[in-house]
């Protein structure tokens, strides 16, 4: 799977696992950081982003500190999960 | 003012993982022992053993009649072994005198029902009603204690999830306190199951060794199961027949935090306000207290947000205070922990023992607290017992040695009782109490299924996107119900306003979709975001934390009943001077589960008409309260009651009717409602039911209170008696105009 269709899919994922209502997986920006600020999300979107993110794209998301830079936005997620698809 | 009743412990009773027996708990918890082994009361799909805190060879059968087991759960069985020796200790027993009960829980007979549950949800055609489900409503434990112990008079299923326990004994000590009971047995119970084990593992809340609370290495918790339940009794009935007082329950407060679903306030500010509240209620200052039984769960976040909340209440007394955790040796025992912590925190004043901290090697640094990590001898007069649940709804009991202080101040309670505010959501929409009247007037019957409300025109769906449809119809009732009542929420002047809500049966739907991608996929894709919203308590600790409300919040389920057992809860914790303003009632969520199999199974009803499905909210509050907010009541409430039995001559004591202006408003027409009412004067008055119109569903008496709050106000009735009935149970209200 190439970046480009991990990003929409990883998108569709987020919308509908996190309710995000209202919101379409284009009006999620890329760079912008997904906890606090940016699309606000926290600990327990985290959690189940994690949980749909193995579920879907078979790849496994560390849990403590090592997980902050992964999930830091949206492009860290996608490196992660195809950097982890290819190895 | 007259004095309050002082409340008495008289007896406890507990079923833990280290023993069965109060005594025998406790001196295995001062022994240093850990209950805490290898999983093995069942596996979860794709998931490694992990920890757990199991109180072993525990059977339905052993306790269930002969031939009923099936529909009995382990859940039962520590109940009633508990609620039997906490009786014996006592001396009392509800065949000779009356008792009440109060249990909290929130799993109920999950463990014997999950996988029934997830097998049927594979084909919905087979769904039919199942012995096998009978101990899945969170009253079936209340109901189980009841059929096997002894006809307990008033009998309340309540549920804070992991606050449950100390909720149910809070409850009782208001009944105590504003003169309304003369016995009551208090506690909770929780047994282990695979829907708690694999959502705390979801969360990652689990440890994978046996915890270490305070420490800097904790890494969370250990689940447990257990039951305690501690008698209560007014001194005075008391001492009347001799009893040996154990401990005085001298002060409470409970509070809800306003904050997230699972995550505890960082700062511990709420947890704070509820402890000092609890020791001025008792008349006491923090330099009066000796220890502090802590929730001490062993999570990052909450021992963190305890010690910060502990130092925030004692201020330079935190250094001092001794401070332990029973979780390290029996696990989290959820709904069990508050009530089995507060028999802990009453067997340390008797004995004079601090209990011991296990598992804490290093205290955290970011946990300043006097820990104690070995029990030790100590004069313990007065002890406070903390209970944090999800949603943040805290409650802290007070505890202390009998005569050790002079006199509690007496609770301020208020003079009247009002509504001030009403809301329905259901097939005609949302609607104010006035509104809501529509619901007495003939018209078409409602579709069968959900009912056409889009959450979007409502709420803010942004904020409330952690909400499932239960949580969205409770908020969009509560929210309605205190926009007519000229409440502002989310301001100071919500810090007493709490909430009080529930179903018959949960969140059927979705703990049975939970359980079923983890029989399906696998444990470690069980869904994290979905976990928090299967406690019973959900829906309304979502509402409290949507609408920032701040007092008493918790959920009650009593069948068909549950919204007229809130809206009596609420008022009873009011007049036991808990809360200044309380929303009640109760949603019901369409669910072909509930249709075809716990409906019918658990009210032998089977002629229903269309269900549909709905929520309904009135604010009780204070009226001294009103008054002082300028607020116009719709009704006063000028009486009320509950029993558990057929009702027969349950309104013998009710005011008079007015006649020819006066209604009884019932939920659903039939036999049941019409019991009580046999050789009353009541019988005369105008019966009117709603469920034609509102839905044919558990929640239906919920729509028939607010109707009747209606009738009230716009001046149809001058006085209006809303009975909520149920099998072997029912509640009533009477409402007359606050100004007639």
């Amino acid at each position: 799977m190439n970046a480009a269709e991990v990003r929409q899919q990883l998108k569709e994922l987020m919308v509908s696992e996190l309710n995000l209502e209202g919101k379409s997986p284009s009006d999620i920006d890329d760079v912008a950081p997904l906890f606090g600020e940016g699309l606000g999300l926290d600990s327990l979107d985290a959690l189940q982003l994690a949980m749909s993110i193995e579920e879907r794209f078979g790849v496994r998301i560390p849990e403590g500190a090592e997980a902050r830079p992964i999930f830091a936005s949206v492009n860290a997620l996608v490196d992660y999960i195809v950097r982890t698809q290819a190895g | 003012m007259t004095t309050t009743p002082r409340v008495w412990v008289t007896g406890i009773g507990v079923v833990s993982p280290l023993a069965r027996g109060a005594g025998a708990t406790m001196d295995r918890l001062l022994a240093g022992d850990r209950g805490i082994r290898r999983l093995s009361l069942f596996e979860l799909p794709g998931a490694a053993p992990g920890l757990a805190a199991e109180v072993a060879d525990l059977h339905a059968a052993d306790v269930a009649p002969p031939g009923e087991d099936l529909g009995w759960s382990r859940t039962d069985a520590m109940s009633v072994i508990a609620v039997r020796e906490a009786l014996a200790h006592a001396g009392v027993h509800p065949t000779t005198s009356p008792i009440d009960l109060v249990l909290g829980g929130t799993t109920a007979g999950m463990f014997e029902t999950e996988v029934t549950l997830a097998a049927l949800s594979r084909d919905p055609a087979a769904i039919a009603p199942l012995q096998q489900l009978l101990s899945h409503p969170l009253s079936s434990t209340a109901d189980h204690v009841r059929a096997a112990v002894g006809p307990f008079r008033r009998v309340r299923s309540v549920c804070s999830a992991c606050s449950s326990g100390a909720n149910a004994i809070l409850l009782a000590a208001a009944w105590i306190r504003a003169g309304r009971s003369r016995c009551v047995i208090a506690g909770g119970a929780d047994g282990l199951c695979r829907l708690t084990y694999a959502g705390f593992s979801a969360l990652s809340a689990l440890s994978a060794d046996p915890c270490r609370p305070f420490d800097r290495r904790r890494n969370g918790l250990n689940l447990g199961e257990g039951a305690a339940f501690l008698v209560l009794e007014p001194e005075d009935a008391a001492r009347a027949r001799g009893a040996r007082p154990l401990a005085e329950l001298r002060g409470f407060a409970v509070g809800a935090e306003a904050h997230h679903i699972t995550n505890p306030e960082g700062e511990g500010v709420s947890a704070a306000r509820v402890m000092s509240e609890a020791i001025a209620r008792a008349g006491l200052t923090p330099a009066n207290i000796d220890y502090v039984n802590a929730h001490g769960t062993a999570t990052t976040l909450n021992d963190s947000m305890e010690a910060a909340a502990i130092g925030r209440c004692f201020g330079a007394e935190a250094a001092r205070v001794a401070v332990s955790s029973a979780k390290g040796q029996i696990g989290h025992t959820l709904a069990a922990a508050g009530a089995i912590e507060a028999a802990i925190s009453v067997m340390a004043i008797q004995r004079g023992m601090l209990p011991p901290t296990i598992g804490l090697e290093e205290a955290d640094p970011a946990c300043p607290l006097a820990l104690v990590t070995t029990a030790r001898a100590a004069p313990v007069r007065a002890v406070i017992s903390n209970s944090f649940g999800f949603g943040g709804t805290d409650s802290v009991l007070v505890f202390t040695a009998l005569d050790a202080f002079p006199e509690p101040p007496p609770v301020s309670v208020p003079s009247r009782i009002v509504v001030t505010g009403g809301a329905t959501v259901g097939p005609l929409g949302v609607l104010g109490a006035r509104g809501s009247l529509a619901y007495l007037d003939a018209g078409p019957a409602p579709a069968p299924g959900a009912i056409d409300v889009r959450p979007a025109d409502h709420l803010d769906v942004g904020k409330a996107r952690r909400l499932d449809r239960a949580g969205r119809l409770t908020t969009i009732a509560t929210a309605a119900a205190g926009a007519e009542a000229g409440l502002v929420f989310g301001t100071p002047g919500c810090t007493d306003v709490g909430a009080i809500s529930g179903s018959a049966f949960g969140s059927v739907d979705g703990s049975t979709a939970f359980m079923r991608r983890v029989f399906d996929k696998g444990a470690k894709f069980a869904s994290p975001a979905d976990f928090p919203n299967l406690v019973p308590s959900s829906p309304i600790g979502h509402a409290s934390i949507y609408l920032g409300l701040r007092g008493p919040v918790l959920a009650v389920s009593d069948l068909e009943a549950t919204a007229e057992c809130a809206m009596v809860t609420a008022v009873e914790l009011l007049d036991g001077g808990v809360g200044g303003a309380i929303f009640a009632g109760s949603a019901e969520e369409w669910s072909v589960m509930v249709d075809r199999c716990l409906g019918p199974l658990c009210s032998g009803i089977t002629d229903r008409g269309p269900r549909s499905e709905g929520a309904s909210a009135l604010l009780f509050e204070s009226g001294d309260r009103a008054d002082a907010r300028g607020a116009a009541a719709l009704a006063r409430v000028v009486w009320w009651t509950s029993w558990r039995d057929d009702g027969a001559g349950a309104l013998a004591d009710a005011p008079l009717p007015l006649a020819g202006s006066s209604i009884v408003v019932v939920g659903r027409a039939g036999d049941r409602a019409r019991l009580p009412l046999v050789g009353s004067p009541w019988s005369a008055v105008p019966l009117r039911a709603v469920a034609d119109r509102a839905g044919d569903h558990e929640g239906a008496g919920g729509f028939a209170a607010v109707a009747a709050v209606a009738a009230v106000a716009v001046g149809d009735s001058a006085t209006a008696l809303v009975l909520g009935v149920a099998r072997d149970r029912g509640f009533a209200i009477l409402l007359v105009p606050d100004h007639p």
